[in-house]
């Protein structure tokens, strides 16, 4: 999967013809194989551009911040990177008219040992949902499978789970990186962060990050896209897909809804309901 | 600094008996913040209430916890309390010391006493986050709706009329008058039903103040009180109700027969019909479900005969919407079906009948002449017996309540029948003999003197056909023994129910039912007739079983309730509603889309920092707003709270214990 | 470090080894005020007995309980949540219980992958009418509860 050069020619092309003040991309980080984001602002530097199956990162979180607010921007996404652009759109967060969109049907993306990515294998969107353009060759939706980790973590014992979580709490450090790095995760002053001191506590403490990360994935529950952005970013190396993708399974297993961000102006399974609901769990 | 002050209640004997009231006290001391603690007999009477107002002032306290009652009890008369001391009476809690502690652990005084400590540390700690709340006001429609056009909703929409407030009067049926219209006397004085009746029922066709829809349904009802918006469905008449005169020629003409359910089945009616000569509105209407020209498009008699040309074949359904402040809700009974008796041969058996099938018998102006006659013969029954409770107090018929008019309406029925029928002889079959009114004792005492029906204190097990006769076995158990009695006919008080879509109804406007469907009132001693819904009232046996004058009075104190409600020009709201901290607000609008009120929109702001660009947030509408608290779980951000029940004062009473 | 967090693990599966003897569980109930607290208080008025473990928090409506309310309970003196509101179709607020239930899965469900048994949080739906149920509802929670025993997992160090 190599869409380099055509990048590179529609990011030359918008700085030329004026249609965009910035383009996100990906560029080589200059000392090893792997890429980072990168945010064009002359056509002189659209050839550091690139796209290959090492373009790991959910562009979308981009939009989050101040320097692209109110600006034209264009950016590459894939499937997963889309659908998060299409949450943000529903929830107001970015106007579409300030976009170019340039989607990829996305091959998958390699992981650090070189092997094709867990959330790739099990994707069920790789196409860009939302684009102007589109590269490559959609391939189509596929058949929702349930995480292969959790089904793992079904299988044993409550009292496995908890040594298996307690040593993920206590490995938390704190450092918000996974909330940087999400692009659903935009809100101005993180309720977690915020001076209700009872309520949260910023403490480095494992009960504190228990309930922070528990917070987190539940504002998460469907709204996320699983680009696992937060696993990159994060410093302990967390398996915070878990939390995700176990709000993905019971969403998907009990209420009738769209993945997240599938379709435009669908918001999250919080936000909605069904009168057929299960409750058969409530007395 | 906060000082609580904390009152713990001994409420007579019913806390003190089970919670060791002083060592709540000695413990509330010890609570970080409070300031003063103190105990009292009776915290609500007027000597607890000064003791509250003297503490505010004498210990300068900034909030105040009342350990006592539940607070859906007396939050109001405590907050009364807090307002005569000059302090904002949203800055007290209630401890639930009693429905939830003392009267629940009345085997365990320790545990109780322990708990009941527990609850005043969690309400310290919530009311040390009160905040100061003004209510809100809010402009209130001055018109009312009345669902059902029977007694109950005929003297709420008069009462309510006549202090000169607009009545919207919806009935389903084409005429209002509901079941005391299809009654031949009534007790104590056996006033003739329909006499006394009728001049109300003309009251409200003619009133200015009152505009009546038959025929028609509500089908929706948002909003809140005194600012409510109704949608109500008027059903195809297929006659032009302002030409037509009442002549009565197409209903002569019509071929169509079918069975009269104001006769309860007894006779037959035609497809285009009043329900009853003294019908209000005095206009036919076509029953769509056996018009052979609107179902086949053959027929059309009705039109040809019509000499003002008032049918319309063509007519539709109208959806009429109203903008109203109060709802009065008096959908009636209906009576229950008898089927699950399958010992007394009901639907086997024709001379086996109920109370309102005799009823229209006896009518003067019934299908039978104002004669009871024997449906399998159309005989003259000379013994008739009577069976009281059937299906009511019975559990294992499911319905544990006591119908309450069965009783009087049954002697009353042995004077009818003694009236019409001289030579014949009622048997009563009775369980108890409720006749706990104004002149009702009386009342059955002359029905067995003057008739000299037979009592028989017992249940009937079993009725069988004996020839012609129907023979009724049961117990006689004043004399310990089983007794059959050879009838001509039976006659079945059956239980009365609420109205079959009462659970429909009620979610529709957002109030409670119980368990059998009849309406929830909001308390059962001191509101009987308001709901938990603001603004929405009930009348009649909707709520539960009565008689006339009792549904007579009920009907008037809704009206009085109405009258009330629209006495300002403005409603005072309750301020405990949501409210957005647009500093934290994304407005990403999901709070908007889980509001059930749509209190819920956005506003423009500006970005700020010297920007000068505009952001959007939520705003809610605090006129609108109910406090549901739907918006303030759905925000991520934390940005909206709901005052009186806020993120602090929530986390406080968990961080208490 | 490491000791210091090991010592506040512990399995709850051996309830019997860390409960003492007289160990009474705390039930954090958190009721909603139109059908599930006055239901509550009809099972007073009807003097109706329960376990006197359970605290209750009155909220207007289900829909008003953030999941913040179940996990911080659960850190601090709970050892188990009850949360009870209206039936299905009969919010007082029309849909609140509607969203309330979407959200009370979900948040028990992965309660229950970190660690928590499955009785540690539990909802019932108690009308204004059901005095009885109540009582039926707390008794059972306070049995689930005392046979898990005493809940040790994340508990807070410090408020």
């Amino acid at each position: 999967m190599d869409y380099t050069k055509q990048i590179q020619d529609i990011a030359g092309r918008l700085f030329s013809e004026e249609k965009i003040d910035l383009f996100i991309g990906y560029r080589n980080t200059g000392f090893d194989e792997n890429q980072v984001p990168v945010l064009i602002k002359h056509y002189k530097d659209v050839d550091q551009l690139l796209f290959t199956d090492k373009s790991v990162f959910n562009l979308a979180n981009y939009l989050k911040y101040e320097h692209t607010r109110n600006k034209r921007v264009g950016l590459v996404v894939k499937g997963c990177d889309s659908r998060a652009l299409n949450l943000m759109l529903t929830e107001n967060q970015v106007k579409r008219e300030n976009l170019y969109i340039v989607g990829i049907a996305c091959e998958g993306v390699v992981d650090e040992t070189g092997e094709k990515a867990q959330n790739c294998v099990e994707c069920v969107m790789p196409d860009a949902v939302i684009y102007d353009e589109i590269l490559g060759t959609p391939s189509g939706k596929r058949d929702y499978q349930v995480n292969a980790d959790i089904r793992e973590l079904d299988g044993k014992s409550l009292t496995e789970r908890q040594e298996y979580f307690e040593e993920v709490f206590e490995s938390c450090i704190r450092c918000n990186a996974c909330r940087h790095s999400c692009p659903l995760c935009y809100c101005a002053k993180c309720c977690i962060d915020q001076e209700t001191a009872t309520l949260f506590q910023g403490a480095n403490t494992t009960s504190s990050a228990f309930h922070a990360l528990m917070t987190w994935s539940l504002h998460l529950a469907g709204r996320c896209v699983d680009c696992r952005n937060c696993e990159k970013a994060c410093p302990s190396h967390l398996p915070l897909h878990l939390l995700h993708k176990q709000n993905e399974k019971v969403i998907y297993e009990n209420f009738q809804e769209h993945l997240a961000g599938m379709i435009q102006d669908d918001r999250g399974a919080f936000y909605k309901y069904s009168l057929s609901d299960p409750d058969d769990f409530i007395m | 600094m906060a000082r609580v002050g904390v009152f713990v209640c001994f409420c007579g004997a019913n806390i003190a008996d089970f919670v060791d009231v002083p060592a709540v006290v000695e413990e509330a001391k010890k609570i970080k913040g409070v300031k003063y603690a103190i105990d009292y007999k009776y915290m609500c009477s007027d000597p607890g209430q000064g003791m509250i107002r003297d503490a505010i002032v004498a210990h300068r306290l900034t909030s105040i916890v009342v350990a006592a009652c539940s607070p859906r009890m007396h939050e109001k008369t405590f907050r009364k309390a807090l307002s005569d001391a000059g302090m904002n009476p949203y800055l007290l809690e209630v401890a639930n010391i009693r429905e939830h502690s003392s009267w629940v652990h009345q085997k365990d005084k320790k545990a109780a006493t322990e708990k009941s400590s527990d609850l005043v540390r969690m309400a310290v700690a919530k009311s040390i986050a009160n905040e100061q709340l003004h209510e809100i006001s809010v402009p209130v429609t001055k018109r009312a709706l009345v669902i059902g056009g029977g007694i109950a909703g005929i003297q709420a929409a008069l009462d309510i009329a006549d202090a000169r407030i607009p009545v919207v009067l919806v009935e389903k049926s084409p005429s209002i008058g509901g079941k005391m219209a299809q009654l031949d006397e009534t007790f104590p004085t056996l006033d003739c039903s329909q006499c006394i009746l009728t001049p109300k029922m003309v009251d409200v066709a003619s009133h200015p103040y009152i505009e009546l829809l038959p025929y028609s349904e509500v089908i929706e009802l948002d909003g809140y009180v005194g600012n409510y918006k109704v949608k109500i469905k008027r059903k195809a008449s297929y006659v032009n109700f302002d030409t037509c005169t009442g002549c009565g020629a197409c209903v002569q003409k019509c071929p169509v027969k079918v069975p009269n359910e104001f006769n309860m089945g007894i006779d037959k009616r035609k497809a285009i019909y009043s329900p009853f000569p003294q019908a209000v509105p005095n206009k036919p209407v076509i029953d769509a479900e056996h018009c052979t020209m609107l179902l086949k498009g053959k027929c059309g008699i009705c039109a040809k005969v019509c000499e003002k040309g008032s049918i319309d074949y063509t007519m539709q359904d109208e959806i009429i919407e109203r903008e109203i402040g109060a709802v009065v809700v008096a959908t009636g009974y209906d009576l229950w079906d008898p089927k699950p008796y399958e010992e007394y041969g009901v639907g086997r058996y024709k001379d086996i009948i109920n109370s309102l099938e005799f009823e229209r018998m006896v009518s003067a102006s019934g299908p039978t002449g104002g004669v009871p006659v024997r449906p399998s013969d159309g005989k003259i029954p000379k013994s008739v017996v009577f069976i009281q409770c059937v299906g009511s107090r019975d559990e294992a018929k499911g319905i544990e309540y006591c119908s309450k008019i069965c009783c009087m309406y049954t002697a009353k029925h042995t004077l009818l029948l003694h009236h019409k029928v001289h030579d014949s002889h009622a048997y009563v079959f009775y369980m108890d003999i409720r006749a706990a009114g104004k002149g009702y004792e009386e009342f059955v005492k002359r029905s067995q003197v003057e008739t000299g029906a037979t009592y028989l204190r017992g249940r009937v097990s079993k009725i069988y056909q004996k020839g012609e006769k129907l023979m009724v076995r049961g117990e006689d158990a004043q004399i310990g023994q089983v007794v059959e009695v050879e009838a001509d006919l039976v006659v079945l008080a059956t239980a009365i129910y609420p109205y079959k879509d009462n659970p429909e109804l009620a979610r529709l406007l957002g109030i409670s039912y119980d368990k059998y469907g009849f309406l929830s009132e909001a308390h059962p001693k001191l509101r009987p007739v308001e709901t938990a819904k603001a603004g929405i009232f009930l009348a009649g046996c909707t709520q539960a079983p009565k008689d006339i004058p009792d549904t007579v009075a009920q009907a008037s104190a809704t009206a009085a309730k109405v009258c009330g409600l629209f006495a300002g020009d403005t409603l005072l709201k309750d301020p405990m509603v949501s409210k957005v901290n647009t500093e934290y607000c994304t407005g990403c609008q999901n709070c908007v889309t889980v509001c059930p009120y749509q209190a819920i929109v956005t506003e423009e702001i500006p970005m700020g920092h010297g920007s000068k660009e505009i952001r959007i947030v939520a705003k809610i509408n605090e006129g609108v707003c109910q406090g549901c608290g739907s918006c303030v779980a759905i925000c991520r951000s934390m940005a909206i709270d709901l005052a009186g029940f806020t993120d602090m004062q929530i986390i406080n009473e968990i961080v208490s214990i | 470090m490491e000791t210091e967090v090991k010592e506040k693990i512990v399995s709850i599966e051996k309830p019997h080894l860390e409960a003492p003897p007289d160990w009474q569980p705390v039930i954090m109930g958190i009721l909603c005020n139109w059908c599930s607290y006055a239901g509550s208080d009809l099972t007073g008025t009807s003097r109706l007995q329960y376990p006197p473990n359970i605290r209750i928090i009155r909220v207007p409506c289900s829909s008003r309980v953030d999941p913040w309310f179940i996990i911080k309970s659960l850190q601090t003196s709970a050892d188990g949540v009850l949360i009870s509101g209206c039936h299905p179709g009969d919010c007082h607020y029309i849909s609140g219980n509607y969203y309330a239930r979407r959200r009370f899965l979900v948040t028990k469900k992965l309660l229950n992958l970190v660690g928590f048994h499955e009785d540690r949080v539990q909802f019932s739906w108690v009308s204004a009418a059901e005095g009885p149920k109540f009582a039926k509802v707390v008794t059972k929670v306070t049995e689930d509860i005392k046979k898990l025993g005493p809940l040790h997992l994340y508990k807070k160090e410090n408020i």
